[in-house]
């Protein structure tokens, strides 16, 4: 801290807990400088580094996109990283970071996220190739990139998973994260299992179990809507043999060139 | 707790569902003293007539009208695919709700205070 | 059929039936007694509206409170038991309500 007092003081305030010694979370407040151009992770760092070395929390790049560092600021999920900690101020002068909610807490502000991989593993989040695989390369037309919504953009980072009301009821529930990614895969043109998933996805823990309270989209720090891919694999599992049948017919043009229009 | 318009919709929806569900079993016991006769069905009548019951009634409308609503919001939700404006639906739920339960229960407590 | 489905379609018919229901039968605002329903339910299509009204209502109420229970993880092991008491419950109910609507009649 070298030019102390240059900068005005903001008070952070950290959920802790320690399951060894605590029996229930609580807050703890932390003073730090609030310098130009800081973030709320920063501010996380300044703490570790030089008030209290025992506040744990996860984050890996600093880039908003490796997904570690989602984090409840001020009743939000958010990363971290990206958020800039003057604009996190509340009319205090104050911050409250939490873990994400609904989840088991394993330290201060970071949660146990075994049923969020869980679930996703469950939708077979990987391409299953037809089996007549072109030479040379898959061709996908603009519009069907574009029907994608972005959803390879998805980093992980559980914020959508933790906001969800109905996870916190059940955790049987397959979760926005993971219908998202099904979304992705069913709606690919190279993917030759689409029925299958949508038969999957039609049962009951899937999409028949969202309740459309769109906090999903909300928490989303990538700005993509898993309520809308939700909704779409909702219309799909009604007329699902249609749409085995289509994506059959798809894929024997698979290498072909786009026709352009 | 993660408080959102949709959570509050969510919640709201859910606890005059299950008061509704209720209800419908009281109405039903109410209703069905009419096997035991013409008599015994306007006895209980007059017993739940009374104000307090008929200010009640407002309450009941209110959940109705705002389950209803609600309904209709999800709906279009899911027909439509329409998530962009739902902070906006979800305000125009609660006006819509509260100018029917207005509508609907003035005549209500017009009624209690006539008497009639 | 799914009780998502059953939810939505109950749902819209409840929508036009309880519309009616509201309007037709408690506005304005009366004192209500035998004589008065009976006016009303003396004609059979009323009872009918009435019956089909009263399976709606019964298919959207137990779907609603069987969703409502199995959202919660606790109860999930229970979830054929719920829906074995929701059928009974509703066959029961549908059975007494019918009666009742039918039990509208000018005393002999």
């Amino acid at each position: 801290m070298s030019n102390n007092g240059a900068y005005p003081i903001v008070t952070v305030r950290i959920q802790r807990f320690n399951p060894d010694t605590d029996k229930k979370p609580y807050l703890q407040e932390f003073q730090v400088e609030l310098k130009p151009g800081t973030t709320v992770l920063d501010a996380l760092h300044e703490i570790k580094a030089h008030q209290d070395g025992s506040v744990t929390f996860r984050r890996s790049c600093r880039h908003a996109i490796c997904g570690s560092c989602a984090m409840n600021v001020n009743g939000k999920n958010e990363l971290v990283c990206k958020a800039p900690l003057k604009e996190r101020l509340d009319r205090k002068g104050r911050v409250t970071i939490r873990p994400l909610p609904y989840l088991p807490i394993v330290k201060d502000l970071v949660v146990d996220r075994s049923s969020f991989w869980e679930q996703y593993q469950r939708v077979k989040p990987w391409l299953v190739p037809p089996e007549n695989i072109p030479e040379k390369e898959f061709r996908m037309s603009p519009e069907e990139v574009a029907a994608l919504r972005n959803a390879e953009t998805c980093i992980m980072c559980g914020a959508c998973y933790s906001s969800c009301q109905i996870i916190a009821l059940t955790k049987e529930y397959i979760g926005p994260h993971a219908l998202l990614k099904a979304f992705m895969r069913v709606m690919d043109p190279r993917d030759a299992i689409p029925g299958e998933r949508l038969a999957d996805l039609a049962g009951g823990d899937g999409v028949y179990r969202c309740r459309t309270i769109f906090n999903c989209i909300d928490a989303c720090p990538k700005g993509l809507n898993p309520t809308e891919a939700i909704e779409t694999l909702r219309k799909l599992a009604q007329k699902r043999q249609a749409f085995e049948a289509a994506r059959a017919e798809r894929q024997k043009r698979l290498s072909e060139p786009i026709p352009s229009p | 707790m993660y408080t959102s318009s949709g959570f509050i919709s969510f919640a709201l929806r859910r606890l005059t569902g299950i008061a509704l569900v209720i209800y419908l079993f009281m109405h039903m016991w109410v209703i069905g003293s009419v096997n035991a006769g013409p008599e015994a069905f306007n006895a209980r009548l007059n017993f739940f007539q009374q104000p307090f019951f008929k200010l009640m009634e407002v309450a009941l409308l209110a959940a109705v009208v705002f389950h209803a609503v609600d309904g209709i919001r999800v709906m279009v939700v899911h027909y439509t695919g329409v998530t962009e404006y739902r902070k906006s639906m979800f305000y125009a739920v609660l006006i819509v709700s509260v100018l029917l339960v207005i509508a609907g229960g003035v005549p209500i407590i017009r009624f209690i205070l006539e008497g009639k | 059929m799914r009780v998502f489905q059953m939810q939505r379609i109950s749902a819209i018919a409840l929508l036009i039936f309880l519309t009616i229901h509201m309007i037709v039968v408690h506005y304005p605002p009366f004192h209500i007694n035998f004589d008065i329903i009976l006016q009303r339910m003396a004609d059979p299509l009323w009872k009918a509206i009435d019956i089909a009204f009263l399976f709606f209502v019964l298919v959207h109420a137990l779907a609603g409170a069987y969703v409502v229970l199995t959202d919660v993880q606790r109860f999930s092991p229970l979830k054929r038991v719920f829906a074995g008491a929701a059928i009974v419950l509703g066959v029961v109910a549908m059975y007494y309500g019918t009666v009742t609507i039918l039990a509208f009649q000018p005393p002999a």
